[in-house]
């Protein structure tokens, strides 16, 4: 009875991490990087910077290089309660560089952070 | 102790229900383990704790292993319930959760073949810890 808790024990652990290790579907890097887009990366769970700025009424590019194992990533709100969504994109493990495309947004301020650890958040002044 | 079900023998159906829950433990705890910061780190070892304490082959681990099964499906429906209200709601989370709700599903039936009907259960305890109570009062009159 040991010996086949212990083969049942390993196949289904197999299984298990077999499922757990792989990726999961990650924002797809853009074609091409405006050479003008903003640039955020995160490390130790904290963002390299706690305010972007972004033009108003035009398209704009963030490059986000993740540098550590956890997963995160960069969700911008319309509201500082998180709510009205703008742009959220699915948390990526890193090391890995994402280009998320932002559409064009009005002028004023908007919120970002990584949904999984919400104390990594920031600003977005778009003007 | 003197309510408590006749002890049975451990069938293959039964290794195969603990083998599940262990590996359906693991998962899970391993899943919270690679997204980082405290409180993941935290529900990850908890997992683990509660994965041990399923299989301990401990007299006191044995004695109380309902207490074990009801505080993993506790466990997991707080875990579950944290994350709906907080989110994020993506594929990581959606293949954890579903392994949590599978979880519960296992343990229930572990806790059911092995201690039957929960409500007894705890009748049953807080019979056997009165009669302790008693037995306690009576030394001390004598």
């Amino acid at each position: 009875m040991k010996r086949l808790a212990t083969t049942l024990a390993l196949v289904a652990l197999a299984a298990v991490l077999a499922a757990c290790s792989g990726t999961s579907a990650a924002p797809t890097p853009a074609p091409s990087t405006d050479p003008d887009a903003l640039k955020i990366s995160s490390k130790d769970l904290a963002f390299s910077t706690d305010t972007l700025v972004a033009p108003a009424g035009k398209a704009f590019q963030i490059v986000y290089d993740n540098q550590e194992s956890a997963p995160h990533n960069v969700a911008i709100y319309a509201d500082q309660g998180y709510s009205q969504k703008v742009l959220v994109e699915e948390p990526f493990s890193g090391p890995k560089v994402v280009t998320y495309s932002v559409p064009a947004l009005d002028a004023g301020t908007y919120y970002f952070r990584c949904d999984l650890h919400t104390n990594m958040k920031g600003t977005i002044e778009v003007k | 102790m003197a309510n408590r079900p006749a002890s049975r023998s451990f069938t293959a159906v039964d290794a195969v229900i603990r083998v599940a829950i262990v590996a359906l433990v693991l998962g899970t705890a391993y899943i919270h383990s690679t997204l980082g910061g405290l409180l993941f780190t935290l529900n990850a070892a908890g997992y683990v704790v509660a994965a041990i304490a399923m299989i301990a082959p401990i007299a006191l681990a044995s004695r109380f292993r309902w207490v074990v099964r009801a505080g993993l499906i506790g466990y997991a429906l707080t875990t579950i319930v944290g994350w709906a209200i907080q989110g994020p709601y993506y594929s990581t989370a959606y293949l954890a959760k579903a392994i949590e709700v599978a979880l519960i599903a296992l343990v229930a039936v572990d806790f059911v073949r092995f201690d039957g009907n929960p409500i007894s259960v705890v009748r049953r305890e807080l019979a056997t810890g009165m009669a302790f109570l008693r037995a306690r009062r009576a030394g001390a009159a004598a």
